[in-house]
Parts: structure tokens; sequence; C-alpha cells
């Protein structure tokens, strides 16, 4: 089982790093590990992800995202809650939350996000292997 | 291993929040308004005039000052970083019963007032069904 999970995410990760020289053009990250726990039980710390730097665009609210945080700078990992087209969001507009709301650092300390801010969609998880698969 | 080392993630995303994520508790601003309103009885108590009464006195009212303290810090804290905007929908006279807490705190510092240190028990008790009330 090892040993496939090995084979598999080998495959996968020269997928990638191929495609990360094709795609010389755009830098990553294209895979991210997770840290903290304002995602969970959804990710958890620890989580290695597979991530798609493509875009610019808001992908629709249930989404998970890599955003670079204003103020700070870092690179963030939360949940699209809402993005342009709803009223009070302007087009080009996110509302972000992280899952457990308590101590969550996200839209509602600074508010929402321009486009500009995303960095990647986070749509696959590839370890640790008893919890390999699609992020939803 | 080279292979594991090819497969790492090459960033860290924070699913972060408030450090330590989301551990806020009431329970040692509660604490701390018990520990003033007992201060205060002993106080109240004591007889006599020799050194040892003497030092017991001076010592109450020391740790009286320290609780009285430690009862605005530990609210201020749960204030500022806990409370969000869309928990003042649900209690729109939060910012007033802090500030009230706060001086009531404050009064009991300067003062060695039995019925003071009640309503700071009670208004700290009050303050903790909030935060309470928020997780629900």
């Amino acid at each position: 089982m090892l040993r496939l999970f090995l084979g598999a995410s080998a495959i996968l990760g020269w997928v990638f790093d191929a495609s990360l020289v094709v795609r010389r053009a755009r830098r990553g990250p294209w895979r991210a590990e997770v840290a903290e726990g304002s995602m969970a039980p959804a990710l958890l710390p620890g989580d290695w992800l597979l991530l798609d730097p493509t875009g610019g665009h808001w992908p629709r609210p249930g989404s998970i995202v890599v955003i670079r945080e204003p103020g700070s700078g870092i690179l963030a990992i939360k949940r699209v809650a809402a993005r342009g087209k709803s009223p009070e969001l302007e087009p080009r507009e996110s509302w972000l939350l992280g899952d457990a709301p308590a101590g969550s650092i996200d839209s509602r300390a600074y508010g929402p996000l321009d486009a500009d801010a995303l960095v990647a969609r986070a749509w696959f998880r590839y370890g640790p292997p008893g919890r390999i698969g699609r992020l939803r | 291993m080279r292979l594991t080392r090819q497969l790492r993630p090459t960033t860290v995303v924070r699913a972060h929040c408030d450090v330590p994520c989301g551990i806020y508790d009431p329970a040692e601003a509660l604490l701390a308004a018990k520990t003033v309103a007992r201060m205060v009885e002993i106080i109240n108590g004591l007889e006599g005039n020799e050194t040892a009464t003497r030092n017991k006195f001076v010592r109450c009212v020391t740790v009286k000052e320290q609780h009285a303290e430690k009862v605005k810090k530990e609210v201020q804290v749960i204030w500022s970083d806990y409370f969000k905007p869309e928990h003042l929908e649900a209690i729109p006279d939060l910012h007033t019963k802090v500030w009230n807490l706060l001086k009531l705190a404050g009064k009991n510092k300067q003062n060695v007032d039995a019925a003071a240190a009640a309503d700071l028990v009670a208004a700290t008790q009050e303050f903790s069904d909030l935060f309470w009330s928020t997780k629900k």
C-alpha cells in the first residue's frame, strides 16, 4: 500500500515537476503543506496538497484557496464563502472564511480580497496516505 | 528517501488563526473576579491591629488589586481578539457591557466594596455567558 502510494505520488510529483518546467512562465507553488488548524476538519496540519496556481479568477464558493494575506503577506489557506456577483462584493472580490470559525483570521479580519491576492486553488490531498483524495 | 524528498511540498500554507488556535476561555476572568470578592470579604472581616493582621491586610489588598487587573486583561483580550462583527449582531450592547465591566474592575481596585465586588462577579459571569452563547 505504501509502495503503491509512493509510486503513484512519485508519478504525480514528476508530472507536476514536468509541468512546472513546461510552464516556466507560471511560478508555482504546486505542492503545499498545511500548517495550523483553522481549516479543520477538512484540512489538518501536515496535509500535503496539490495546488493549481493558474487562474486569476476566484473559483466557485466552497473551493479551498491559497491566498497572499493582506498586511502580513504570508501564504494562507481558506475557503471561498462568496465571490463577485453577490451584491455586497465587487466583481473581482471574494469573501474568505476558515472552516473552524472561532479563531480563524480571514475576511472577518481583513475584509474582502481582490483576485490579485489569489495564489492557487487547492484541489487534491496526496498525503498522509490515509487521507488521500480530492478536496471538497 | 530521495523520492519522498522530491515529493515533499515546496511551500507551507497556513490555515492560521489567533495563536493558539481559538483557545479563549473567560474562566480565568471569572476566577479572578471571584478572588477579588473573596479578598474584600477577608479584608472586611479582619480585626485587631497586630503585625500579623496588618500583614494579612496588605497581602489581601495586593491580591485584590492584582486580580482586578487580571479581570480587565482577560476580558480585554477576549473582547478585542475573539469577538467579531457578526457577534455584535447578536449582542449589540457588547461594547457597553465590556466598558462597564472594565470600569467596575477599576472601581474594585480602588475600593474595598462588597457590593462593587458582587457586581464585578455578576458582570464577569454575564460576559462569560455571552461568550459561551456565541459557541452554540
